[in-house]
C-alpha cells in the first residue's frame, strides 16, 4: 500500500521563531556559564546532583539551546517550535539551566527550589509542574520512542520543525530504544534527530568493560539511521556536526553519536565513577571550579 | 452511530457478534470527525483494515514492538492527538506497563488502550492470558479501567471517550464471538456508571465483561429453579467504581457475588470490597467467584470456568450459599 500523505516542504522551514547568531566562541561561553552554574547548584543543593552526565553533556545543551533549535521562550506552544525531549532525565538540571541561559526559567529560581517540596526543578523533568517541558522523563529509554511519535504527528501533518532527543548511551541498553530505532527507520522520520552522550560509563561500570556497545555506530547504520560521529567537546565540530544534518523532510533519521568525558571540566570528576552523581561541599567546590577555570585558560 | 447498531435487525440474547468489527467500523466512524484520531497496533490490526484504509496518514503498525507502540502513542497524544492503541492486553498491559504509567498516566494523556485476552480466553495458554491486568491498571494514577462484554457497548464507550481528557483502558475477551447483552438503546451506558442487566431483590451478582451474561444465565436458573430473585450488574467501569450503586445495592439486597474472568483478588471483587470497607458496610452474605492463584492452562474459556470454580454452575452455587445465609435454605 503507497501511502500519499507527505506534503511536499519545499522552503517551508520554520520562518517565525528565529535561532539567535552566535560565533563559535560565544557558544564556548555559554557551554561554561552552563557548567558554572550546574556546579554552584551542586554546591547550594544539599542532595546528590548527576553531575557527571551533566557535565558531559553540557556543550551538547549548549548547540540545541543556544543555537541549533528553533524555540522562543516567550510562545512555549507555537506549533514551529522544535521539540526536544529528554531522555536521560536525569540530566534534567542541566536542560533546566541550559534553558534558562536561554531565557525560558530564571536561574536564581531554580538554584532556590530545585529538589525542594513543591518545585517545579525536580531531579526528573514533569511537563506538568514544568510547562516548557515537552514530555515527562526520568525512567531510561522512553525518550525515543515519545519523540518517533512527536515526529511521526509533524511528519503526517508536513510540518517542518524537527524532534530532538539527547540520551546517554548507557541508556542504550534499552530494548524499547530499538524498538523506536525501527519504527522511526520504517515511518521515514528524517526530522527525527537522536544526539547520544557517549560518555562511556554507566552508573557503576564503564561500558565497554560490562555492556560492550561497540561497534557502535555500526549498530545504528545497521537499523537504517544516518550515522554523525563528534567530538562532544568541539564547539566547532558540534555546529558543524548540526549544520549537516538533513533537512527535516529527509527520509532517514539521524543519530548524532558525541564521544563525550563523563564530568568533563572537572578534573577530579572525569572519568570517575565516583561522580555519576554526588554533592559538593564548599571546599570541593572551590576546587571543582578552579578546575573549570584552569581547563579554560590551556584552551 | 448506525453504522453498528444497524446491523442488528432483530435482537436476540446471546446472539454472537464480533468486538473487534465493531472496533473498526466505530474507529473509521469516529475517523471522519475526529481528524486527531489515530490508530496504533503492535501488529494485530487485522480489524483495523477499514480504518487504515481510510486514514493511511493516521494509522501506525509498528510491529511487535508493544514498549514503542505506547510510546509513540503518547508522543502523538503530547501534540494534541487521540491515539488508540489496539492489541493484546497480556502484552500491553504487562510489556508496556511502564510506559502506560510513566508515558501516558503521568502526563494524563488521552490515550485509549482496547485489547483483547482479557481472562482465561483464546486458550493460548497463561503467556496468553490477561488475568492480572485490572489489578495493574486499576492502580495507575489517572487511568480509567474499563472491562466489557456487549459488543456494541465497546462502540458506545469509544464514542463518549473521544471527550475524556486522560487515558482509557478497554478490555475485551475475544472479541471474536461475543455475547449482545443489551437490546440497542435499552441501557443507558456511561463511564463510571454501573449498569443493572436485571432487577432482582435477593441478591446482587456483580460481574463484568463476558461474565455478565454469564451471571444472567445464573439469574435465570436461581428464578426458575429456586426461587430467587437476582439483581445482576454489569460493573463495566472498574475504576472509577461506582460507589452510589454498590451502596444502594448493599442496602436493597445485602448479599453479593461477585464473578469475574480476573485473578479473584486484584479484580472487581477487591474494588467492591474496598467500597464495602471503607463506608462501614457490613453485608449478611459475600462470595467472589475469579481465577485462584494459578496458571490456569488450555481449556476453552467456560471449561477453564469451571475448573477454576466460576463457571455458570459455581455462581448459581455461590449464590445459593449467600441467599442460605438470609433464610437458611442452602
Amino acid at each position: 500500500m503507497s501511502l500519499e500523505y507527505r506534503i511536499p516542504l519545499g522552503d517551508q522551514m520554520p520562518q517565525t521563531i528565529t535561532r539567535p547568531a552566535r560565533s563559535i566562541t560565544d557558544l564556548e561561553d555559554k557551554a561554561y556559564e552552563l557548567r558554572e552554574k550546574l556546579l554552584l547548584l551542586c554546591g547550594e543543593y544539599d542532595g546528590a546532583v548527576h553531575i557527571g552526565g551533566d557535565l558531559s553533556s553540557a556543550d551538547i545543551f549548549t548547540l540545541l539551546f543556544q543555537y541549533g533549535m528553533h524555540v522562543d521562550p516567550q510562545d512555549l506552544r507555537n506549533p514551529e517550535r522544535d521539540r526536544f525531549v529528554l531522555s536521560k532525565g536525569h540530566a534534567a538540571v542541566c536542560m533546566y539551566i541550559a534553558m534558562a541561559i536561554r531565557g525560558f526559567f530564571d536561574y536564581d529560581e531554580i538554584v532556590r527550589t530545585y529538589g525542594r517540596l513543591d518545585s517545579a526543578y525536580g531531579m526528573h523533568p514533569c511537563k506538568v509542574q514544568l510547562p516548557g517541558v515537552e514530555v515527562s522523563t526520568g525512567s531510561l529509554g522512553h525518550g525515543l520512542p515519545l519523540a518517533t511519535g512527536m515526529a511521526l504527528h509533524g511528519r503526517r501533518n508536513g510540518m517542518a520543525h524537527r524532534v530532538f532527543t539527547l540520551m546517554g548511551d548507557g541508556e542504550t541498553g534499552e530494548g524499547s530504544v530499538w524498538e523506536a530505532a525501527l519504527a522511526a527507520r520504517s515511518n521515514d522520520l528524517g526530522n527525527l534527530v537522536a544526539f547520544i552522550d557517549r560518555n562511556r560509563q554507566l552508573m557503576t561500570s564503564f561500558s565497554e568493560e560490562r555492556v560492550r556497545l561497540e561497534p557502535y555506530p555500526d549498530k545504528w547504520r545497521a537499523f537504517g539511521w544516518n550515522v554523525i560521529e563528534v567530538d562532544g567537546h568541539d564547539m566547532g565540530a558540534l555546529v558543524e556536526a548540526f549544520d549537516s544534518l538533513p533537512d527535516p523532510d529527509s527520509d532517514t533519521p539521524t543519530v548524532v553519536i558525541c564521544e563525550t568525558v563523563k564530568g568533563k571540566g572537572v578534573d577530579f570528576m572525569e572519568r570517575n565513577l565516583a561522580w555519576h552523581a554526588g554533592s559538593l561541599n564548599d571546599k570541593d567546590l572551590q576546587r571543582a571550579l578552579a578546575s573549570l577555570a584552569d581547563g579554560r585558560k590551556a584552551a | 452511530m448506525a453504522a453498528t447498531t444497524e446491523q442488528i435487525t432483530s435482537f436476540t440474547f446471546g446472539d454472537l457478534l464480533s468486538s473487534r468489527t465493531v472496533i473498526g467500523q466505530t474507529l473509521k466512524e469516529l475517523g471522519q470527525d475526529h481528524d486527531n484520531l489515530w490508530v496504533l497496533t503492535p501488529d494485530i490490526g487485522a480489524t483495523l483494515v477499514e480504518f487504515r484504509d481510510t486514514y493511511p496518514d493516521r494509522f501506525v503498525d509498528v510491529g511487535l514492538s508493544e514498549q514503542a507502540c505506547v510510546g509513540i502513542a503518547a508522543g502523538l497524544a503530547a501534540e494534541g492527538n487521540i491515539p488508540v492503541v489496539s492489541g493484546m492486553l497480556p502484552f500491553l498491559s504487562m510489556r508496556a506497563l511502564e510506559q502506560v504509567r510513566s508515558d501516558i498516566c503521568y502526563p494524563n494523556l488521552p490515550v485509549k488502550i482496547v485489547g483483547t485476552h482479557g481472562g482465561l480466553v483464546g486458550n493460548g495458554g497463561s503467556t496468553h492470558y490477561a488475568v492480572e491486568d485490572l489489578g495493574l491498571m486499576t492502580s495507575l494514577v489517572n487511568m480509567t479501567v474499563t472491562s466489557i462484554g456487549d459488543p456494541l457497548m465497546v462502540g458506545e464507550v469509544l464514542r463518549q471517550s473521544m471527550d475524556m481528557t486522560g487515558p482509557l483502558y478497554i478490555r475485551l475477551a475475544v472479541g471474536k464471538k461475543d455475547k449482545v447483552v443489551y437490546e440497542p438503546g435499552s441501557v443507558r451506558i456511561e463511564i463510571g456508571k454501573g449498569i443493572t442487566a436485571r432487577e432482582g431483590g435477593d441478591l446482587t451478582i456483580f460481574a463484568h465483561g463476558e461474565t455478565v451474561s454469564q451471571a444472567l444465565e445464573a439469574a435465570e436458573t436461581l428464578a426458575a429453579d429456586h426461587g430467587l430473585d437476582a439483581r445482576v450488574v454489569d460493573m463495566f467501569t472498574l475504576k472509577p467504581i461506582d460507589e452510589d450503586l454498590i451502596l444502594r445495592c448493599a442496602e436493597e439486597t445485602g448479599r453479593f457475588v461477585v464473578v469475574e474472568d480476573h485473578l479473584a483478588y486484584g479484580g472487581l471483587a477487591s474494588r467492591i470490597s474496598d467500597v464495602l470497607v471503607d463506608r462501614g458496610v457490613r453485608l449478611e452474605g459475600f462470595r467472589r467467584l475469579g481465577i485462584p492463584q494459578v496458571f490456569a492452562g488450555f481449556g476453552e474459556d467456560t471449561e477453564l470456568r469451571d475448573k477454576h470454580g466460576y463457571g455458570l454452575t459455581a455462581t448459581v452455587d455461590a449464590a445459593l450459599a449467600v441467599a442460605g445465609a438470609k433464610g437458611g435454605a442452602s
